[in-house]
């Protein structure tokens, strides 16, 4: 309403003194701006248009501006890697052993024992820590996500406490296991 | 702003009224600059127009459009057929085999090691429970409305992987020393 | 009304300077009244996502906008509006209530869904505000994102109450007192999509899967004690794909901008199905 008032304040005011600026304003007043040129089309051709508009829309990006310890560092997205590491090992060994006869190798547990016991101090600390992790994370945090199930340990404390604590947990057992079995 | 100028135009009475009324009298501020311009820029204004002119709604600027076709943006998602063995039974049958592995290991921890039927027990359920892992990364990651082909593929090499695997872990379990006792010999060796 | 604005304010570009400030007045409320000059400016940089439907081959960027925090409202919306007014009126942005009542305002702030409204601006200093669509949405311009899907979606859970046998005294159905505290902590959604968008089995599944939102609302219609079509409502989501895969990730939980718990409600309906 002030923009009005003032408007029509200055509409009088103009229009009281006649001078030469009056015809460049009203002029001015009365020719639209508008930024982008319009055309009326039928409206099978808008649609097509819109619909061609909408395959150029971009998708908004998501993994790489989402918060990291949510996306990268999320628990319930490092129990699938876990879980698909051992799955893997599982898997790939079964198979193996299913075809070392055929292949002429040797993978029965007196064997491998036996390979492993060759191998420096560092390499075989850090097989068993490449093992003994997914293992104690997959199983804590598989624990938790039962919890979950069953419908407790939602509050944001204990998404975050739970999360981390996985985290921690996990690192403090596996090293444990690598160190003291 | 056209249909604005003349609606007014339509609905005003003679000029010199008008004028008088914009520059003086106080009316609705709206009205008050469009009937100037009115006045001033049609001194040579018909009066037979307004007689005739049909009224319009002063406010109404643009008509009435659909931005959009109402369908089918409108509809509803379509509602996937009820299947319980791939939603419901599915996940109480994961939730079970999760909570059987919960004792399976924490025993060979706490007994040392297990006997063959336990170890063939927790073997074949790790399998399930691996299998049932690896079947929700493909749903999960190569969808069937954009891999339809892939998608079936990597189904059957999972079916047939876990096969051969069951029968690999069934030699295992029958002719080795069973999957705990091993990774306690690897992890001593 | 707007064109008459615009004119007159076109005629005043002549009028003596007096009578301006007013105008000024009228027109930004985003912008606080001028700072005492004691204090030191406080700039933060905001950098925003920009891409623009009028030139759909140009990949979408970031831009740049430094305010004085002393001049802004204390949110991240106040922010954006002073931007636009003040700075750059071709910013783009949905927004309607600034209180978080209608979540328009929904996009992902430093990382984090949010509501702009709701959302503090952090303190001047720390690193630049960064400025996103909702993730994984189809941009229509700058910080507007698609959201066809996720209504047809909600309209997919039919989400009125249904029931066919009529009320007792012919008015209205009643419910008891504990019936009617099963939904609280669910009527209050306001479907802004934060939760949905911060999923990421949302993200690589959305066509199918339902997302946390629509579940939730899903929820609030089962345990209605006045619903009737209970059945109808659980089969409609005994599928792999529309409920199941939710894997417990939890973002939802976290970003809800409302406080309110989507992936309790998820983890009950999956219970609810299954018992």
């Amino acid at each position: 309403m002030n923009v009005q008032r003032v408007g029509l304040r200055a509409v009088r005011r103009v229009a009281a003194k006649p001078s030469n600026v009056f015809p460049k304003v009203l002029a001015a007043s009365l020719m639209q701006f508008r930024p982008a040129a319009t055309t009326t089309l039928p409206p099978s051709e808008a649609e097509a248009q819109l619909a061609a508009q909408r395959l150029k829309r971009p998708l908004a990006p998501h993994l790489s501006i989402y918060k990291y310890d949510q996306t990268w560092f999320g628990a319930s997205a490092w129990q699938r890697i876990t879980g698909g590491i051992l799955s893997c090992g599982l898997y790939g060994y079964s198979l193996i052993y299913l075809v070392a006869p055929l292949a002429g190798i040797h993978v029965e547990s007196a064997s491998l024992a036996a390979f492993v016991a060759t191998l420096p101090a560092v390499v075989k600390g850090g097989i068993k820590f490449g093992l003994a992790w997914p293992f104690t994370f997959h199983s804590f945090n598989g624990v938790r996500h039962l919890v979950m199930d069953s419908g407790f340990a939602f509050s944001k404390k204990a998404i975050f406490v739970g999360g981390w604590g996985v985290w921690g947990m996990s690192l403090v057992t596996a090293l444990g296991l690598v160190a003291l079995y | 702003m056209f249909t604005l100028k003349e609606a007014q135009l339509q609905q005003s009475t003679p000029i010199p009224l008008a004028i008088v009324a914009a520059l003086s009298v106080p009316m609705a501020s709206i009205v008050r600059p469009a009937l100037f311009r009115q006045g001033v820029l049609r001194p040579a204004f018909k009066p037979g127009i307004i007689q005739t002119g049909v009224r319009v709604a002063a406010f109404q600027t643009t008509t009435r459009k659909r931005v959009l076709p109402p369908l089918p943006l409108n509809d509803p998602v379509p509602v996937p057929e009820p299947s319980p063995s791939h939603g419901s039974y599915h996940w109480s049958f994961e939730r079970l085999l999760a909570v059987g592995l919960v004792p399976l290991t924490i025993a060979p921890f706490a007994a040392g090691s297990l006997n063959p039927i336990m170890d063939s027990i927790l073997c074949g359920t790790l399998l399930v429970h691996s299998h049932l892992g690896f079947q929700s990364m493909i749903i999960d990651y190569i969808p069937t409305k954009r891999l339809p082909t892939i998608r079936k593929l990597s189904g059957w090499a999972l079916n047939a992987a876990t096969l051969l695997v069951g029968v690999g872990l069934y030699e295992f379990e029958t002719n080795d020393v069973g999957l705990t006792e091993t990774v306690k010999r690897v992890w001593n060796a | 009304m707007a064109a008459l604005r615009a004119s007159a304010g076109r005629v005043l570009a002549s009028v003596p300077r007096a009578s301006r400030p007013t105008i000024m007045l009228a027109r930004s409320m985003a912008s606080m009244s001028e700072p005492t000059p004691s204090e030191s400016p406080k700039m933060k940089t905001f950098q925003v996502y920009r891409w623009d439907p009028a030139t759909p081959d140009a990949k979408p960027r970031m831009q740049n906008y430094t305010l004085d925090l002393n001049k802004t409202g204390p949110m991240i919306l106040d922010a954006l509006i002073r931007i636009k007014n003040e700075i750059d009126p071709t910013l783009t942005f949905r927004r309607s209530c600034r209180e978080g009542i209608c979540g328009s305002c929904a996009m992902n702030i430093d990382g984090q869904n949010n509501l702009a409204c709701l959302c503090r601006i952090p303190a001047a200093g720390a690193s630049d505000v960064k400025i996103y669509p909702l993730p994984h949405t189809f941009t229509v311009k700058d910080l507007v994102p698609d959201l066809t899907l996720f209504y047809q979606q909600y309209k997919s859970i039919k989400p009125y109450l249904q029931r066919d046998t009529p009320a007792l005294d012919g008015k209205e159905y009643l419910q008891s007192k504990a019936d009617r505290k099963k939904l609280d902590g669910l009527y209050e959604c306001i479907l802004c999509a934060c939760c949905s968008t911060s999923c990421p089995s949302y993200w690589w599944n959305s066509e199918e899967y339902l997302g946390p939102a629509v579940l939730l609302q899903s929820y609030r219609w089962l345990i209605d004690s006045r619903d009737e079509k209970k059945a109808e409502r659980k089969a409609a989501l005994d599928n792999s794909m529309s409920l199941y895969r939710c894997h417990t990730i939890l973002n939802c939980t976290r970003a809800c901008p409302k406080g309110l718990n989507p992936g309790k409600a998820i983890a009950e309906l999956k219970k609810m199905l299954s018992f």
